[in-house]
């Protein structure tokens, strides 16, 4: 079973369900229902509620993250006065579960983040500069902003697949920076220059992404 | 020049600013209350990030930084965020002594996962269970006998026991992720680690958080204490593991003499320890920083 951890009101999470064999929503409505087994120790007891039903971890092969965190606004049935706090909770036990599940986690956790807040640049700008692949500067002002306009194009990385029109020499650094990276699924961005300006997991994957992301997650650790 | 971020009502922060003015190091201080006026042109690349912060007043290149203590408030917002990001992202890529680096300090915002971290660094951990569903909940309960909850966030929240007499309580565990582990009998330890230093104080008390022993009508009895030096090896390598320079790190010696580990704390308050102790907490990281 592929598990997407995702929001009803996101398309893209919703699409990749219908469009995956065998996978389902975790929505945050599935975090504050009965039925969660987390331990520590015995991973063969580990359970999850997705779309409302209680799952074995082991039954699970992949998990897709498509969010950042849960939001309090999310948590519909649990008093105002107490949804900040349950959803700080909630992050915290995402966290345990995508770094202890048995399952294929896309893209794993690392340093205590998951989805984007895992792909600082100041993790991937080192990899990237080891591996002999430019980076665009970024200039952050606290002055007036100008606006730069400028060409860029993306490249997706699938674990070993590589898909984007781009020189094959950009291909292949682009798949070696996400396995240095431990990374299975993004998008880097790059300048005209073939700069790397940034990476990315939370774009919609293209349709021969998704294919690759479906056989991946569906194959788990195998 | 040392960067310290962070309010001076903090303690921490305080006898931080204190330790360094002793030790006469230049200064760049960014209170809480300056950050939304805080000003910045830096570039971010590959190599050191270069440019410039300026704050009342005071403009200071950014590779003029070799130390950077770190202790920022919760819950900024508009132009006060703008400027924290950048002073998190630059005490991410400096080249510099960094207290401690914002990646390293975030396996505190997941207790149980933190305590993964712990396991895997070679010490015993409590019994540990996060649930929705109140059967297994009360099982863990039977298992144990007597259980102890605390958040799983970073949120402060108040330690509290539950025995088997309280089990239908543990109804309430279905309207959101629950941490409980099994209570562990002994002495509470708190070490406090300095790089390849370690401080460590005792805390004889009778509440379930001695934090909070006083709201609780106990006592909290804080000792130096000496801790075994195998103990203390094991615990800077532990932090060191975790990329942390600077950790408070909350132990319990059993009646059997085992040491069992719950918590490490990336951005500790350790003045209060310090106040009874006696223990050169500030000075140890005013050293490091400037070292």
């Amino acid at each position: 079973m592929i598990v997407v951890v995702g929001s009803r009101h996101d398309s893209v999470a919703t699409d990749l369900v219908a469009s995956w064999p065998e996978a389902a929503l975790c929505s945050a409505e599935d975090f504050v229902s009965p039925g969660w087994v987390w331990p520590l120790s015995q991973p063969e007891s580990r359970t999850w509620i997705v779309n409302t039903k209680q799952v074995r971890d082991a039954q699970v092969t992949g998990i897709f993250i498509r969010r950042p965190t849960v939001y309090p606004e999310e948590l519909a049935t649990t008093h105002p006065d107490d949804r900040a706090f349950v959803a700080s909770e909630i992050h915290a036990f995402l966290m345990f579960v995508l770094a202890t599940t048995s399952a294929r986690v896309v893209n794993p956790v690392c340093d205590g983040a998951f989805g984007e807040e895992a792909l600082r640049p100041e993790r991937w700008s080192t990899v990237a500069s080891e591996l002999g692949i430019p980076v665009r500067p970024l200039r952050v002002s606290s002055g007036p902003r100008r606006r730069t306009r400028y060409r860029t194009y993306g490249v997706e990385v699938i674990g070993a697949e590589v898909f984007g029109d781009a020189p094959s020499r950009v291909l292949e650094s682009a798949r070696r920076f996400m396995a240095a990276l431990g990374l299975t699924w993004g998008t880097l961005r790059f300048d005209a220059r073939h700069r790397l300006i940034t990476v990315t997991g939370a774009g919609r994957p293209s349709d021969a992404a998704a294919a690759a992301l479906g056989r991946l997650l569906k194959a788990g650790h195998s | 020049m040392i960067l310290v971020w962070g309010s001076q009502n903090d303690t921490p922060v305080a006898r931080v600013l204190e330790a360094l003015e002793v030790r006469g190091c230049d200064i760049y201080h960014v209170a809480e209350s300056a950050l939304a006026n805080l000003q910045y042109d830096i570039v971010f690349s590959a190599s050191a990030p270069s440019g410039w912060i300026e704050s009342g007043g005071r403009r200071v290149a950014v590779n003029q930084f070799r130390g950077i203590y770190l202790r920022p408030g919760e819950h900024v917002a508009g132009n006060a965020q703008n400027a924290a990001m950048v002073l998190l992202a630059l005490a991410g890529s400096l080249r510099s002594v960094v207290v401690n680096r914002p990646a390293a300090g975030r396996s505190n915002t997941s207790k149980p996962y933190q305590i993964g971290l712990i396991e895997r660094a070679g010490f015993q951990v409590p019994d540990t269970l996060v649930t929705t569903d109140p059967t297994a909940a009360r099982a863990f309960l039977r298992k144990h006998s007597r259980l102890v909850y605390k958040s799983l966030s970073g949120i402060r929240s108040i330690v509290a026991t539950l025995d088997v007499s309280e089990e239908g309580r543990l109804d309430n565990v279905r309207n959101g992720p629950v941490q409980l582990q099994a209570y562990v009998r002994g002495l509470d330890v708190r070490v406090h680690i300095v790089k390849d230093q370690w401080f460590a104080c005792s805390v004889e008390s009778a509440a379930a958080d001695y934090r909070y022993a006083g709201p609780t009508g106990t006592t909290a009895e804080l000792s130096a204490f000496d801790l075994p030096e195998k103990v203390g090896r094991q615990l800077v390598k532990m932090v060191r593991g975790l990329n942390l320079l600077v950790a408070g790190v909350d132990l319990r010696r059993t009646p059997e003499g085992s040491w069992v580990c719950f918590e490490v704390n990336p951005s500790p308050g350790f003045p209060w320890y310090e106040e009874t102790t006696g223990h050169q907490i500030a000075e140890a990281i005013a050293n490091l920083l400037a070292s």
